[in-house]
């Protein structure tokens, strides 16, 4: 408040009450927390918040709770009043210099009222007309803004975040702001907190608190009140924090107000650009983003779109993207033989006592559930609630076992430890009631970790002891299966001795029960089939320059397999193993560009970084498999130092790291967990890899339509410069007055320039090389060289043309009036005689004049129709695209109005000196026209004959590749 | 400061490399070829743009009548000019005791009427009075501009034109338009601002314009045309010491010639002012 002290006395009393009441708020949120829920036991809990604490809320009571407290969201942060945004369009730079002028032009009005008495009246019309120009545009500049700022705001909207609460001892997925007081919340790893949280039970419980402590190491979480401050606690969790591993139940407690997160508004510092091309940008990015919308592909970001444009790598997680995250179980093998399922679902089911104890397993270790109220539904088409292949299985069961639900309830979990990728098993303690052993240990997990367990296996319902031949035929299974592409489940278990009787207090943390000799007893291969457009997405990619990277957590068998079914792998190419096995010679001994990488994440960690960078450089296909978070981030790193820009799929919170260091994240609309979707820059709504594609052509379309409106625009520079050049120059009367540029330049120029952003995408959009952002900007020397050195002295010579026909049809040849200026302007030479002998007076020959400006005006609309035309492709000729001609139409249509109406309509002459046009002024550009058209034309085949030549005004080949 | 002097040598270096690059053989970052085939494409492309204008000049040009501007519109009406030009705006200013002051102004009226002088007039045809000398052609002939009719304004009465005793002679014209027809007579009437000093004498008698030397034909056809024209004389008042004379002149007496306009103060009109110092 420094400079405060030098106001007025007034302006100080108003900033002391802004101070106090700052003061205020800082005090407020100075508070310590008041709150006491941490400390109650689960059955004062209960009564506080009158919940049953296993069955939740009644629906009617969360409704009134939802009615009396409000919506479960933070308060906004303040935005900026509508009438200040309209007022910075309205006095904000390229807007204030037209103020100047309207402002000096009143003032040279008023002058000239003092010192004259009847003073010609164009000053005042041209402040007026100044004026009114940027209010209009402001008005429309305005417009823009609100209607891109609307469909960021309706991002927030279309990505809600969703919490599973429980209510009447239903599972219901419903939006966090819904959230009520007392509701039970089940949250699980990856999930962000929907609101502050007592937990009531809770497994292997993390959560990650950064967002409010800046502490980035993930707390555990448990029941147990371990602290008097309730942000030390452990058993609270807090609005907006991620749940990192685990899953727990907790009760919501929302009327604790924790240190309220401040959320700025980003603003965006934004170079002061001209005007025009802030529209022109605007209009294209809000475009884009809604189009891409339409194609299920959200961009979160206006940037993303551009970034993405721009993508050179995309490493893909497989789950989720690839295929159509619907895992369904394709083979089961026990008893040592293999079972496929689609064929023999009735006959190998009722004959194997394993069959039961598997089905077991596979229903009870198991934390998927069927989402309420669709009973009626086959379990096939029910919705579910979990992991995809726990999904898979509790349909499986369902359908060919018998109620998973009447299974749960017999044998209640009372211990479980959750999957996550360093255990990569799940296991699970369920009581018995109708057995002398109460407890079962159940597990499931990656098979060779499974196997790590057991020490017997289950064949016919008899167990035996593990032996070489069992172990052999367990690893050609896996093999056999994982080869297919399908994902391999162990599934083992362990009667626990009746030693751990009712209630024993199982610890998941501290391990108080045995783990070990478990007894095998078969394996549930699932898949998820490819989706459909996958291939076609790929090669797409792949024609685009895109190098696809498949970085899977899986086998490398599964993923090689994948890999093959999507094309990320061709057909016909080998692997270093192939090219081994074929030859018979070592692995090592391979030439490694010959092959096609397929890279164990355990090799990755022994790689030093050039040998990655040489193993990205080689090889044109890339399958890196079994990867752990941290390795994906390596492999993210690599593709960055050879300069190419990232773009990562991931789900999970286990990709974070390589996540924050990709140039664009890309999250899966339905599978991906909150976390990432938070961090994604963008999300496709459909799961689906084709849309990425899609994404990626619009980030290229984006490009190309600013490239072209911004080459529109820049062109007519020239015809608005050289005019002033020629008067100088020749002496010439002034072909071009201010008048006629800002017709041009706020006028005439701007609806076909934006019309281009409507552009569709060239058909050879997606075989085009990525940008290099580095390399490639927006306005380059070609492109300044096309519009400035050819395209603009194209559309100069039109007018000058259009200039001195009118010029010589009034009685003034061209060689007459070189160096005619310095009599033409003199104000008292009124009998200036012309290339006939007529004499003019200085008003009527400059009505000539200006009658030349509004045609030279017209001209330069004229041969911005042909222009516009060829703008609308950069390589393709105007005949191969297909042509949306109604914006086209409707821009052409506009600007010539906006040329002609001022032209023509009585009254203009006095206030903006255009004067009225003789039909055939107007064809004298015709001609202009048709060369440009025909020089576009030409040029485009020479680049369509020769990619990347001189011709070109996009990315060369050379330009790319990284320097050597 | 010394990071600051070695960035700057840098960038020095940089520039040097980007003006001469003895390796490549760059000059301003392209090579020789690189410079000629750019140069040869523009020289191509200015060529042809050049030729095309040059074309669709030439074709313009062609469509053009030697004779008659292809359009007349925006000059309908002529403007009215006096004689000789002032040298700043409209203002005669000149002392009659010194005959230096208005030398420039006899000068410029000697040249103007150079082409009135009698054998000048010699080949010239005498037109029939107070009509419209319409002619077909082919041979356009002028009428001749007897300078009698200008009287004291003439400068066979007075070769100094009046200045030297306070009487200074201007001449008011009407602009050639090309096929302008008059309807009426044509006179060009005075408006005299502080008429009680001064007296005002126009030759012809009222500032008649004959019919005659209407329609004119352009300089192409009409070779020889005299411009009709009529003499002003203002007489100010011989005993006040500085005089001021603002007049103002219209056409009249034709209601095709148009007098008024809100912007063009010489249409059809003209404002003058004369200050003579004694």
């Amino acid at each position: 408040w420094s400079w405060g002290g030098r106001k007025g006395q007034g302006l100080n009393l108003a900033r002391k009450n802004e101070e106090e009441k700052k003061e205020r708020e800082t005090e407020e949120l100075k508070k310590e927390v008041v709150m006491d829920d941490h400390k109650l036991t689960l059955e004062e809990l209960s009564t506080k918040y009158s919940v049953n604490l296993t069955t939740g809320h009644s629906h009617q009571r969360a409704k009134e709770i939802l009615i009396q407290d409000g919506p479960n969201t933070l308060t906004r942060p303040p935005t900026t009043p509508e009438w200040v945004k309209f007022c910075k369009q309205l006095f904000g730079g390229f807007s204030l210099l037209l103020w100047t002028g309207a402002i000096l032009c009143f003032v040279a009005h008023g002058i000239q009222i003092y010192f004259h008495e009847e003073p010609a009246k164009d000053n005042l019309y041209l402040s007026v007309v100044l004026a009114v120009v940027v209010v209009i545009t402001s008005c429309l500049s305005y417009y823009q803004e609100a209607k891109s700022s609307k469909i960021m705001e309706s991002f927030k909207d279309m990505v809600p975040q969703q919490a599973l609460v429980i209510r009447e001892g239903e599972k219901t997925q419903i939006n966090v702001q819904d959230v009520g007081l007392g509701d039970l919340v089940e949250i699980k790893g990856g999930d962000r907190i929907p609101a502050d949280l007592r937990l009531i039970s809770a497994r292997g419980c993390k959560v990650d608190n950064s967002s409010l402590t800046g502490e980035s190491a993930p707390q555990s979480r448990s029941t147990d009140f371990t602290h008097e401050n309730p942000l030390e606690t452990r058993n609270i969790g807090f609005f907006s924090t991620d749940c990192v591993e685990g899953k727990y139940r907790t009760i919501s407690n929302l009327d604790m107000a924790v240190a309220q997160t401040p959320l700025f508004g980003v603003s965006s510092s934004r170079e002061p650009k001209l005007f025009l091309w802030q529209c022109m940008e605007g209009v294209c990015l809000a475009l884009t983003t809604k189009r891409m919308a339409r194609k299920n592909c959200l961009a979160k970001d206006l940037e993303a779109v551009e970034t993405l444009g721009s993508t050179s790598i995309i490493c893909l997680d497989k789950t989720g993207t690839f295929t159509q995250n619907c895992m369904t179980v394709a083979h089961m093998w026990f008893d040592l033989r293999e079972n496929d399922e689609s064929r023999q679902r009735k006959t190998f089911a009722n004959n194997s006592d394993t069959w039961f104890i598997l089905a077991q397993i596979s229903g009870l270790c198991n934390r998927a559930d069927f989402k309420p109220n669709q009973e009626t539904l086959p379990s096939a088409k029910r919705a579910t609630t979990g992991d995809a292949s726990e999904s898979a299985l509790l349909k499986f069961i369902e359908q060919s076992y018998s109620s998973v639900a009447e299974m749960r309830k017999k044998n209640p979990t009372v211990a479980e430890i959750p999957f996550n990728s360093t255990n990569e098993y799940q296991m699970s303690i369920h009581f018995r009631e109708d057995s002398s052993q109460t407890h079962v240990l159940m597990m499931k997990g990656a098979p060779e970790r499974i196997l790590e367990f057991c020490s017997t296996f289950l064949l016919h319902g008899q167990e035996y002891s593990m032996d070489n031949e069992l172990k052999e035929a367990f690893q050609n299974a896996c093999l056999e299966l994982g080869g297919l592409g399908e994902r391999v489940l162990g599934f083992c278990f362990l009667n626990l001795p009746s030693s751990f009787s009712k209630g024993f207090p199982f610890n998941t943390d501290e391990i108080n029960f045995p783990m070990d000799n478990l007894c095998f007893v078969g394996l549930v291969s699932m898949i998820d089939p490819p989706q459909t457009t996958v291939p076609d997405a790929v090669n797409r990619c792949r024609s685009a320059e895109i190098k696809v990277i498949m970085v899977t957590g899986d086998h490398p068998i599964t993923a090689k397999a994948i890999a093959k079914r999507v094309g990320i792998i061709s057909e016909n190419t080998e692997t270093a193993e192939d090219i081994a096995a074929r030859l018979r010679i070592p692995v090592s001994k391979v030439n490694p560009s010959d092959a096609k990488a397929i890279v164990h994440g355990s090799e990755l960690k022994d790689l030093h970084s050039e040998q990655l960078d040489q193993i990205l450089r080689n090889h044109a296909e890339i399958v890196f498999a079994r990867t752990s978070p941290q390795q994906k981030l390596i492999i993210v790193e690599g593709c960055q130092r050879l300069g190419a820009i990232v773009a990562v799929t991931g789900d999970g919170v286990n990709n974070s790291p390589a996540l924050k260091k990709a140039d664009i994240v890309i999250a899966m609309g339905i599978s991906g967990s909150d976390v990432s979707k938070q961090a994604a820059d963008m999300i496709l709504l459909d799961d689906n890899f084709a849309s990425i594609v899609t994404g990626v052509e619009e980030g290229h379309l984006i490009f190309d339509n600013l490239k072209k409106s911004i080459m529109y625009t820049l062109t007519s520079n020239i015809p608005e410069i050289a005019p002033f050049l020629l008067f100088v120059v020749l002496g010439i009367p002034l072909p071009l007055g201010i008048i006629t540029i800002l017709c041009i330049d706020l006028g005439t120029d701007m609806v076909p320039a934006i019309s281009l952003a409507y552009e569709s995408a060239e058909s050879d959009i997606m075989k085009r090389r990525p940008r290099n952002p580095k390399m490639d900007k927006l306005v380059n020397h070609r492109l300044i060289a096309m519009a400035y050195g050819q395209i603009g002295m194209i559309q100069a010579v039109a007018g000058f043309f259009t200039y001195f026909v009118i010029m010589a049809e009034n009685g003034f040849r061209p060689i007459d009036l070189l160096g005619i200026c310095l009599y033409w302007e003199d104000k008292f030479l009124n009998d200036l005689e012309d290339s006939y002998g007529q004499q003019w007076t200085y008003e009527r020959r400059k009505v000539v004049e200006f009658t030349c400006q509004t045609a030279f005006c017209v001209t330069i609309v004229l041969v911005q129709w042909a222009h516009l035309i060829v703008s609308k492709t950069c390589r393709n000729s105007v005949f191969q695209q297909g042509v949306r001609y109604k914006i086209l139409i409707f821009a052409i249509l506009e600007e010539t109005f906006l040329a002609a109406f001022p032209s023509y309509t009585p009254g203009t002459d006095v206030a903006l000196r255009m004067y009225p046009l003789k039909i055939s002024w107007w064809f004298c550009a015709i001609p202009y026209s048709i060369l440009i058209f025909v020089y576009d034309e030409i040029r485009k085949l020479l680049i369509r004959q020769r990619p990347g030549g001189k011709a070109s005004l996009g990315p060369a080949p050379t330009e790319w590749s990284p320097a050597p | 400061m010394t990071k600051d002097e070695k960035s700057l040598n840098q960038c020095l270096a940089e520039w040097k490399l980007f003006i001469y690059n003895l390796t490549t053989g760059e000059f301003l970052g392209r090579t020789a070829k690189s410079w000629g085939l750019i140069l040869l494409f523009y020289l191509v492309f200015y060529g042809f743009l050049a030729a095309l204008f040059s074309f669709t000049t030439w074709v313009m040009l062609h469509t053009l009548n030697d004779e008659v501007p292809k359009y007349r519109d925006h000059i309908s009406s002529p403007g009215l000019t006096v004689f000789p030009k002032p040298v700043t705006a409209l203002e005669y200013t000149f002392s009659m005791s010194d005959p230096t002051s208005y030398a420039g102004y006899i000068a410029d009226l000697k040249k103007f009427l150079k082409p009135y002088t009698l054998e000048e007039q010699k080949n010239l045809t005498t037109c029939p009075d107070g009509a419209l000398f319409e002619q077909e052609g082919p041979v356009y002939v002028a009428c001749q501009f007897p300078l009698l009719l200008l009287q004291a304004c003439s400068d066979m009465s007075d070769p100094g034109f009046g200045y030297s005793k306070g009487k200074p002679c201007i001449r008011v014209k009407m602009n050639r338009i090309i096929g302008l027809k008059p309807e009426g007579v044509p006179w060009i009437d005075c408006v005299l601002k502080n008429e009680d000093q001064t007296n005002i004498t126009t030759y012809p008698y009222d500032g008649i314009t004959d019919l005659k030397y209407f329609p004119y034909y352009g300089t192409k056809l009409h070779v020889g045309y005299l411009q009709p024209s009529v003499a002003v004389q203002v007489t100010l008042a011989p005993n006040s010491a500085e005089k001021e004379v603002t007049a103002e002149y219209e056409i009249d007496g034709s209601p095709k010639l148009k007098s008024q306009d809100d912007r063009d103060k010489f249409l059809g009109q003209v404002m003058f002012k004369i200050t003579a110092h004694a």
